[in-house]
């Protein structure tokens, strides 16, 4: 294995019991990513990419097969083991931004800092160099509610990066932005990736978007397939 | 109702919530159908008074005695049917803690004043013959274990033998049932002739007479003569129908009827509190649903009754189950070994538990109903 | 852990600042919480507030002598001879003059209108002698004068004039045949003594037929707290058919006659608390069901799931004691101080005022605090137990 490898996929399956059926989303799925890859993953829906988004940020977890992180590997960890890993490794992005109503722009991305033994004012300098970087800084006192949607997930990438992970997990994180603003988002992106070395897997159905990565997989029904590899 | 399978379904569908809700109106109701025996008792003392009886007492107060030549007197009076006299005897079986309402009476006339209480024929011809002989309701018979035939020594905190001694040897006689459920059996009653004989405080005085006048109406006429007779004389007499005697006694215990409604109230207040918001909160996350429902073309009318139908169903269900709960409850503290009036759980509480689920259930239901009926299918499908 | 305190505390602090959004259901958990500590406290004050009136009518320092078995003053006889005989016992404190420190007293019952009801009830009228009054402890006169020796006067107890209708000084009262002249009004600083009107002993004994006879004798000790002396001495005599026993032990015993009041308190509101009880269960699982994203989201970030037990725990607990705080606060302001009277072990109407100590204060707080950890602990477990794929999903 080589170092350059972040991630690691060998054989995994995933398998749902609905019901009297057993619906499977992968059968013996191989994958690795790279460090400092951006890549997009695509797919129509029930493709299984959420699903496999969902085990590489260690919230969902295979029925067989092994996921390797950064050299361990992360599939047999329990519950508590994983929400420590990721605090430590992952960075999410929602759809939706998911930010906690109730707190402030600054407030919610001091949230995985709190996971840290960083102290108050380490901390507070990590929160201005995040917010600083999303150009944020003068909406700090703000309450989502105040805020764009495009400022909204501007605080969730300063939320993602604060911690600094070594992987930013992505879940369609323009699906609920216009053009313009989404275009915003994926530079934002597409400089962190850059400039500041982020490993990056986003899943998205827009074309447009993916077109921000280094990389795009297709997926369908649980395999990726060869497709407009020149794009 | 051709949606009552809807309603069910809505009703049915978050478990949890359906369980809570159904629970604490449950735990009101049978707050409720206990707390109301509890009052029917207290007040059957009053409820169950006959209106043909008399209560003669002492003017000063009810602890204050009477000569025993008043007897004979009030015995001729006219329209007096039959009379009777007691003595208050403060006796206690073993615990002195624990005194029972036993009194010295004068046996001959005692059940033909009294009859409601219920004794077989050789029961009473035996007490009359034996001049030790008690009879014991019931109640109180239970409580002791007492049974006819056996011989008991009674305390009283109050008189003392002759020798000194304070406990006297009794037979029981007779035990005595109630014609009525709720008469109470919690009494004891013995010879006059045996405690004014041997007890050592004075002697011939008696506590108060009670009275059975030949017609209600002629209660008016009763009272008069029997008062006018010993006006002005060293103990003077009041005489009250025994209704008002009972309902004085139980009112000096203080407001107990005020008591137990606001505790009803609290309880009824708090279910109303707690089934209201669920019912508000169900509506609101079905905001979508009604508005499908409503395109689909089902009238607003028709959305309004099927909400307040599921909030009186709900109501039912809790109030029934509590009501059922609180009977069980009653059984239970009717076989407690507390002197207690007996409770019983009758038709009106049903009636009245009954009436108070169709409130709560169109109370708790009324605001939700509201906001479905007026609910505009455009923003109701933007809002889902 | 690094942080396990600082991420536990704000996930409650955020579970707190979430409360306005759930607003009404909050409210319904916070009021049926209330309402269950104030019907506790109302019911602990009443018997508390009877048991401290009949306690503090008790001196230790006072022996009271009753016939045997007799449990309550009403109940006792004893004769003039009986009297004289017990007070050469020794342990009783003597006077200036080397003589005995007590007072005979008769204790009968005349009727009076209730003022709240307009009904008949009960009172006490004691009669006793001028020297019986140095056996009570804080007594004054606070309206006109004691009573006269050998003339139908009366002095009032202040709980009666406030209760009961025509006891105003200068009113005239008539028991039966006989009138009797208010000529005073006196306090024991709120004991059961003023629930009582007294009038000189031997008028008592010709106008209610008591020949030479009394009831009760109260001694005063030679030593506080100690009856031994007294007891021996009518251990040893077999004319002597007496108890004795402090006059504070004997109200304290007489204070229990409401301890039944307390239990059905108790009783009632454990069966109302089971009711607010599904109520906090309601409004917590309500609260789990609309933060489930946030939970989730948290998760994510790589909080873990014990920090949101904590958080939904804690939010269960903050409503049911501001529940607690309100109810016994409501209760404070409604029953502390409010004054009621009731039937009491001698047949007659003991005047006393409710009373809210702080440790029934903490009763019901305790009370309040179980409602919120039972309707909190199980909606927490199921928060724990939010998958964090949750997070991924658009609000329902």
């Amino acid at each position: 294995m080589s170092d350059d490898i972040l991630f690691d996929l060998k054989g995994v399956s995933k398998k749902f019991v609905k019901g009297k059926d057993t619906i499977t989303v992968f059968d013996g799925l191989d994958m690795s990513i790279a460090r400092g890859d951006f890549l997009a993953i695509m797919g129509p829906s029930g493709s299984g990419k959420t699903t496999l988004l969902n085990m590489l940020g260690g919230v969902d977890q295979p029925t067989g097969g092994e996921i390797w992180f950064d050299g361990s590997r992360i599939d047999s960890l329990s519950e508590n083991q994983l929400a420590a890993w990721r605090a430590n490794n992952i960075g999410f992005i929602f759809q939706f931004y998911n930010l906690m109503p109730m707190l402030n722009a600054e407030r919610n991305v001091e949230l995985p800092l709190l996971l840290t033994k960083l102290s108050r004012s380490q901390r507070k300098k990590n929160i201005a160099a995040a917010l600083e970087l999303v150009s944020l800084s003068d909406r700090a006192r703000h309450m989502p509610a105040e805020m764009s949607g495009g400022q909204q997930q501007r605080v969730a990438i300063a939320r993602a990066l604060v911690s600094d992970p070594k992987l930013m997990l992505c879940d369609e994180p323009t699906g609920d932005l216009d053009r313009e603003t989404a275009d915003e988002i994926l530079s934002m992106l597409q400089l962190l990736n850059r400039e500041y070395d982020k490993t990056i897997v986003m899943v998205t159905h827009d074309p447009e978007a993916a077109k921000y990565a280094k990389r795009t997989l297709h997926l369908d029904k649980g395999v990726f397939v060869e497709k407009d590899l020149a794009a | 109702m051709k949606d009552l399978y809807l309603v069910l379904k809505n009703l049915t569908r978050k478990k949890m919530r359906l369980f809570l809700t159904v629970f604490a109106t449950f735990i009101a109701f049978m707050i409720f159908g206990t707390l109301t025996a509890f009052q029917k008792a207290f007040d059957s003392g009053v409820d169950l008074a006959a209106d043909d009886r008399l209560i003669v007492l002492n003017k000063i107060s009810f602890t204050q005695v009477l000569p025993i030549a008043y007897a004979t007197r009030v015995r001729a009076v006219e329209n007096v049917e039959a009379m009777t006299h007691l003595n208050w005897f403060g006796g206690y079986y073993q615990d002195p803690r624990s005194q029972f309402a036993m009194f010295a009476v004068d046996a001959e006339n005692f059940m033909e004043v009294f009859d409601e209480l219920v004794l077989s024929d050789a029961e009473r011809e035996a007490w009359i013959d034996n001049r030790q002989g008690l009879i014991a309701g019931r109640a109180i018979a239970d409580t002791y274990g007492w049974e006819v035939g056996d011989r008991i020594p009674i305390n009283s905190n109050i008189f003392s033998q002759r020798d000194g001694r304070t406990d006297w040897d009794f037979d029981v006689v007779g035990i005595y049932e109630g014609e009525d459920p709720q008469t109470d059996t919690n009494g004891v009653y013995f010879h006059y002739e045996y405690f004014n004989e041997t007890q050592s405080f004075g002697g011939d005085f008696i506590g108060f007479m009670a009275v059975r006048t030949s017609d209600p109406s002629l209660n008016e006429t009763v009272i008069k003569t029997i008062d006018d007779m010993f006006a002005n004389s060293p103990a003077e007499t009041e005489t009250v129908p025994e209704k008002a005697f009972n309902k004085a006694f139980i009112e000096q215990i203080g407001n107990l009827s005020l008591i137990l409604t606001s505790v009803v109230l609290a309880a009824f207040f708090v279910i109303l509190v707690i089934v209201g918001n669920s019912m508000i909160l169900s509506i609101r996350e079905r905001t979508g649903e009604i508005g499908v429902m409503k395109t689909l073309g089902f009238t607003s009318g028709r959305i309004f009754r099927m909400v307040l139908a599921e909030s009186v169903l709900l109501a039912l269900i809790g109030g029934v189950l509590g009501v059922l709960a609180s009977g069980f409850m009653i059984t239970l503290i009717n076989s407690a070994p507390i002197q207690l009036p007996v409770l019983v759980l009758d038709g009106s509480v049903w009636s009245q538990a009954m009436l108070f689920v169709v409130a709560l259930g169109f109370i708790t239901g009324i605001v939700p109903a509201m906001s479905a009926l007026r609910l505009n299918i455009i923003t109701a499908l933007s809002r889902s | 852990m690094a942080g396990f305190f600082s991420q536990i505390w704000t996930v409650i602090v955020m579970n707190i600042l979430s409360l306005p959004r759930r607003a009404w259901m909050s409210l319904a958990a916070v009021f049926a919480v209330a309402v269950v500590v104030a019907v506790l406290l109302a019911f602990l004050a009443m018997a508390k507030g009877f048991e401290k009136t009949l306690a503090g009518t008790g001196s230790d320092k006072v022996a009271i002598v009753t016939r045997v078995g007799s449990q309550s003053e009403l109940n006792s006889v004893l004769g003039r001879d009986t009297v004289n005989n017990l007070t050469t016992a020794p342990g009783i404190a003597p006077d200036a003059d080397g003589n005995p420190i007590y007072s005979s007293e008769l204790f009968v019952i005349v009727d009076g209108i209730k003022r709240n009801s307009q009904t008949q009830a009960n009172i006490p009228m004691r009669g006793i002698f001028l020297e019986g009054f140095d056996l009570r402890e804080n007594l004054t006169i606070v309206e006109g004068r004691a009573f006269e020796s050998g003339r139908n006067e009366i002095v009032v107890g202040k709980g009666v004039q406030q209760q009961f209708e025509g006891f105003d000084v200068g009113a005239e009262i008539r028991f039966g045949k006989t009138a009797w002249q208010v000529v005073g009004v006196f306090s024991t600083g709120g004991s059961a003594f003023e629930s009582e009107l007294w009038a000189d002993a031997p008028t008592v004994q010709s106008q209610f037929q008591r020949g030479s006879s009394f009831q009760t004798v109260r001694l005063l000790l030679a030593n506080a707290d100690d009856v031994t002396p007294i007891k021996e001495f009518i251990d040893n005599d077999p004319t002597l058919n007496l108890d004795v026993q402090t006059e504070a032990d004997y109200f304290a015993s007489q204070g229990e006659a409401l301890n039944g009041i307390a239990i059905f308190g108790w009783a009632i509101s454990i069966v109302m608390g089971l009711g607010a009880l599904a109520g906090a269960l309601n409004t917590m699982y309500t609260s789990v069901a609309a933060r489930a994203q946030e939970t989730a989201t948290l998760r994510a970030i790589g909080f873990s799931n014990t920090s949101a037990f904590a958080g939904t725990l804690a939010e269960s607990m903050v409503l049911s004691i501001v529940g607690g705080i309100v109810g016994a606060f409501a209760a404070w302001l409604f029953f502390d101080g409010f004054s009621a009277s009731t039937l009491g072990a001698t047949f007659t109407q003991v005047v006393f005022s409710f009373e809210l100590t702080p440790e029934l204060f903490a009763n019901g707080i305790q009370l309040a605090l179980a409602i919120g950890f039972i309707g909190g602990f199980f909606p927490a477990w199921r928060s724990a137990r939010v998958p964090v794929v949750t997070a991924f999903q658009g609000v329902e």
